[in-house]
């Protein structure tokens, strides 16, 4: 796979994807065309190894990891992640690079619920909507000063995160909140086929966005808008109004995902928001390796965040502790963003 | 290397030619993209490397300044002393190689001497604090050189386009000791006005003189046939011709040797007849950016060009009419209606009619990494009436190979991002979206820039049959050739108003003496005097075409 002839990538159609298809030659010529082709093995690798990791863990642990039960955990625990990752999503793919602000912005939605309902008596309904409002409006914020005021898109979302972890702790004096009534919580937790709703609701989500960018015209511009504004701007495409929405619906889909999040706990940490920046990194760019390699995209990023959970787990029922996720989350990052770049070098 | 110089003992031989590579050979996987490429480049001598786009000549640059290794076998040799492979560029600068990038390869918000000298800056004895003093002394004993003075202290961004030129010249050769050495230009005028140009062979022409040489990777033909001493020419990665002298070679010859066959006749078109009731597009009363109130009209099937010196406006003309830049007064009155420019934006243009084909594909043309087709789809499918109705596969699919017919784009590959093109095949894309809204009023700036002659030919062809089913057409353009094959009339440019009007057709010639007003159209780089070193006439050949 990595023979050195593949980094080098002269011009001309033939002479670049013949470049791209030398390494699996060379290894694997026997294989048929459709292998081959393009980047044929590479689209499926990750799904190879997961299934090669399952088969893995289910030798080691034959009784507690080849169970159902094992299966709805790790479908019915990613909700956070899947409406993170598709937040972060919707502003790397119009070219803005990180919102560094939407785990704190999720945190945010996520300990106003608890906080409103509980400490402040609010209708329960009322707090989600106003979480929601809170989250999108922060992305409106971050979406003016980056778009339109032109300031450096990291630093602002990341002095935003900071600012609005500081304040989701404040409102919460600290400390966990907890007591959300029981029938809020099944906005999260009603299931349906064994699993929790959530999980459909990510699913819809993931599915809806890799529709629009696949086959539908707003995709297709906030496509080009990130690969390149001016040719955009020049087509007659709305380029600020794009990028500015695409801040705003990373805001509200981190909302969305913070609400639901609270609701499946019946309240939430405001300290562990933080834990959820790495893991969201982490899926979105191990997503750029899955089915369209080199390129952002909903589907490969949804296969990522399953991907992930079933490395975590299995390693914690083989004994692994809290060290286990960090591990794992941080070196896939670094293996993943690897194997982005190569690819995307390759397909160039 | 022993027997060389007993050779040499006997016979008073020709010196070793300052670059001589041999046996070159580049594969990828299983594409061979070079084929025993052969190239000698005598001491003293300015010469050329030409050939089509995808021919193997940025292969060979690439190879020259160590980016790719090639195949085994290869020879690079310097004066005689052969280089290890893959080059590194420190020991080909040890050598005396020096290698210009395109477009020169400056930083714009640097100083002249920080462009000139980074990379060789030196940190003093103790502070490691760079010594500012010795390498101003440094820079000013390279112009002193060349005998050209230029700001130390500029930004370079600041400097004409002119003093640009002397800058990168300069700072390729500040490594070489006077008389020696090599500097490669790969691709580096391409940015160049035609009166830079002048000015950049001149002193080309007095570094050669000492006996430094020159190897010019190029596209403009005219830097071949008016300048250079001999040319290799690289057609499907093979060097069919190797160090031929250029002499009174024209620009039809040469053409032919790069392509193996000859074009199809691409003179100045018909003169357009058209009668005084032709309908017609009028510009009128345009201001903004350098333009200053500026109307003339553009009679259907007409191809108007528009040109004049950097700074003009015959440039910006484009972009205030396809309110992509603003304008603050003026209209253009279409057949359709009056459409007034203040407050233009790109989609009431496309709406209109007007399309523009930008300057600058990868910057402002195409998106590299999306697919062909869903670039020539872009215009349509960027203002379509729902955001969220599903575009059809099937049409963008149909959309798209009328127009690799009416281009000739091969290989015909809808879903291969745009960045696997050739640079002629993504003009030709870029063109063929803009075409593809189906204007009234079609916009061109630089259309056949950085393309080569087989893809300028195909899309001369093309704008012309676009303009014959009544298109009206304006092309802003420095190329004086581009201009002279592609239009019916002329507008030249000064201080941003039409200053002259050259009708009917015109030649290269007329148009440069229209745009420097009664200064005619120099060669290059007259030949034949002050030539330092002898020209080895033995070591010219020619491969098997």
């Amino acid at each position: 796979m990595t023979d050195t002839s593949t980094t080098e990538t002269p011009r001309g159609a033939d002479v670049a994807a013949a470049a791209a298809t030398h390494a699996e030659n060379t290894t694997k010529r026997a294989l048929p065309s459709w292998l081959t082709g393009g980047s044929g093995v590479a689209r499926y690798a990750v799904i190879i190894v997961w299934a090669l990791m399952i088969a893995l863990y289910g030798a080691l642990l034959p009784d507690t990891f080849l169970n159902a039960g094992t299966f709805a955990t790790i479908l019915g625990s990613q909700q956070a992640l899947v409406f993170l990752a598709a937040a972060l999503l919707c502003t790397i793919i119009v070219g803005e690079f990180v919102d560094m602000s939407l785990a704190s912005n999720f945190g945010l939605a996520a300990i106003l619920v608890p906080v409103l309902t509980v400490n402040h008596g609010w209708n329960v309904w009322l707090a989600a909507v106003a979480a929601v409002v809170a989250a999108t409006a922060v992305g409106v914020l971050n979406a003016w000063l980056v778009v339109k005021v032109g300031v450096n898109t990291i630093v602002v979302t990341l002095g935003m995160g900071t600012f609005i972890t500081g304040i989701a702790l404040w409102s919460s004096n600290l400390v966990p909140v907890a007591g959300l009534p029981r029938e809020f919580s099944q906005i999260a937790l009603y299931k349906i086929l064994g699993l929790p709703v959530s999980f459909y609701l990510g699913l819809i989500l993931m599915l809806a966005f890799a529709y629009l960018l696949a086959f539908t015209p707003l995709g297709r511009n906030m496509r080009f808008v990130g690969a390149n504004r001016e040719v955009s701007r020049l087509a007659g495409v709305p380029v600020t109004r794009i990028r500015f929405l695409a801040f705003v619906a990373g805001g509200a889909i981190a909302g969305v995902g913070g609400v639901l999040t609270a609701a499946a706990s019946g309240g939430y940490d405001p300290s562990v928001s933080h834990s959820y920046l790495l893991p969201m990194f982490a899926a979105t760019f191990l997503g750029t390796a899955i089915l369209q390699p080199g390129r952002f995209n909903p589907l490969g990023t949804l296969i990522a965040v399953y991907f992930l959970a079933t490395g975590v787990l299995g390693l914690q029922l083989l004994g692994g502790t809290s060290w286990v996720s960090s591990v794992f989350y941080g070196g896939v990052l670094v293996i993943a963003v690897t194997i982005s770049t190569v690819l995307s070098r390759r397909a160039r | 290397m022993a027997q060389h110089q007993e050779a040499r003992a006997v016979t008073p031989a020709p010196p070793a030619p300052r670059l001589r590579v041999a046996s070159l050979n580049k594969t990828f996987g299983d594409n061979r993209v070079l084929t025993d490429v052969r190239l000698e480049v005598a001491p003293g001598e300015l010469h050329a490397l030409v050939g089509q786009n995808g021919s193997g000549k940025s292969t060979v640059a690439k190879i020259l300044t160590g980016i790719y290794t090639p195949d085994p076998g290869a020879s690079v040799e310097i004066d005689g002393r052969a280089l290890d492979l893959p080059v590194l560029p420190q020991e080909s600068r040890a050598h005396g190689m020096a290698v210009v990038h395109q477009s020169l390869g400056l930083v714009d918000e640097f100083s002249v001497l920080e462009n000139m000298r980074v990379g060789r800056l030196r940190g003093s004895r103790f502070t490691r604090r760079i010594d500012w003093e010795r390498e101003r002394q440094e820079a000013e004993a390279v112009f002193a050189r060349i005998g050209r003075r230029v700001p130390l202290h500029a930004p370079v961004g600041s400097l004409l386009e002119e003093d640009r030129a002397t800058v990168a010249i300069a700072r390729a050769l500040q490594d070489a000791t006077p008389g020696t050495g090599l500097i490669v230009f790969d691709e580096s005028t391409r940015a160049l006005s035609r009166r830079s140009l002048e000015h950049f062979f001149a002193i080309l022409d007095e570094i050669v003189a000492t006996g430094t040489s020159v190897l010019m990777i190029t596209h403009r033909l005219e830097e071949v046939v008016g300048a250079a001493d001999r040319v290799t020419i690289l057609r499907d990665g093979r060097s069919v011709v190797s160090g031929r002298e250029v002499g009174d070679m024209t620009e039809a010859e040469l053409t032919s040797l790069i392509l193996g066959r000859n074009l199809g006749d691409l003179d100045a078109r018909e003169h357009l007849e058209l009668g005084p009731d032709t309908p017609s597009i009028a510009v009128d009363g345009v201001t903004g950016l350098a333009v200053r109130d500026v109307s003339f009209t553009v009679r259907r099937g007409e191809i108007v060009g528009l040109t004049g010196l950097g700074g003009s406006g015959y440039d910006d003309l484009p972009y205030l009419l396809a309110g992509a830049s603003r304008a603050e007064a003026g209209a253009v009155v279409l057949p359709s209606g009056r459409l007034a420019l203040a407050g233009l934006d790109s989609v009431a243009a496309i709406d209109a009619g007007i399309a523009l084909v930008p300057e600058g594909r990868e910057h402002s043309g195409l998106a590299m990494h999306e697919s062909v087709a869903e670039n020539i789809a872009f215009a349509q499918t960027a203002r379509a009436g729902s955001p969220l109705a599903p575009v059809s596969r099937a049409n963008e699919l149909a959309l798209v190979g009328e127009w690799f017919d009416k281009l000739g784009v091969v290989p015909r590959k809808p879903h291969a991002l745009v960045n696997t093109y050739s640079g002629g095949n993504q003009q030709k894309v870029f063109i063929a979206k803009w075409l593809a809204t189906d204007p009234t009023f079609l916009l061109l700036h630089e259309p056949t820039q950085a393309v080569d002659v087989g893809a300028r030919h195909t899309i001369v062809e093309a704008i012309h049959a676009m303009a014959e089913t009544g298109l009206h057409v304006l092309v802003a353009g420095s190329d004086e050739n581009e201009l002279a094959l592609l239009c019916d009339r002329v507008l030249v440019f000064e201080e941003g108003r039409i200053a002259r009007e050259l009708a009917g057709p015109c030649s290269p010639d007329d148009i440069v003496e229209a745009i420097y007003a009664g200064g005619s159209r120099a060669q290059l780089r007259p030949r034949g005097h002050g030539a330092g070193a002898p020209r080895p006439s033995g070591a010219a050949s020619e491969g098997h075409a």
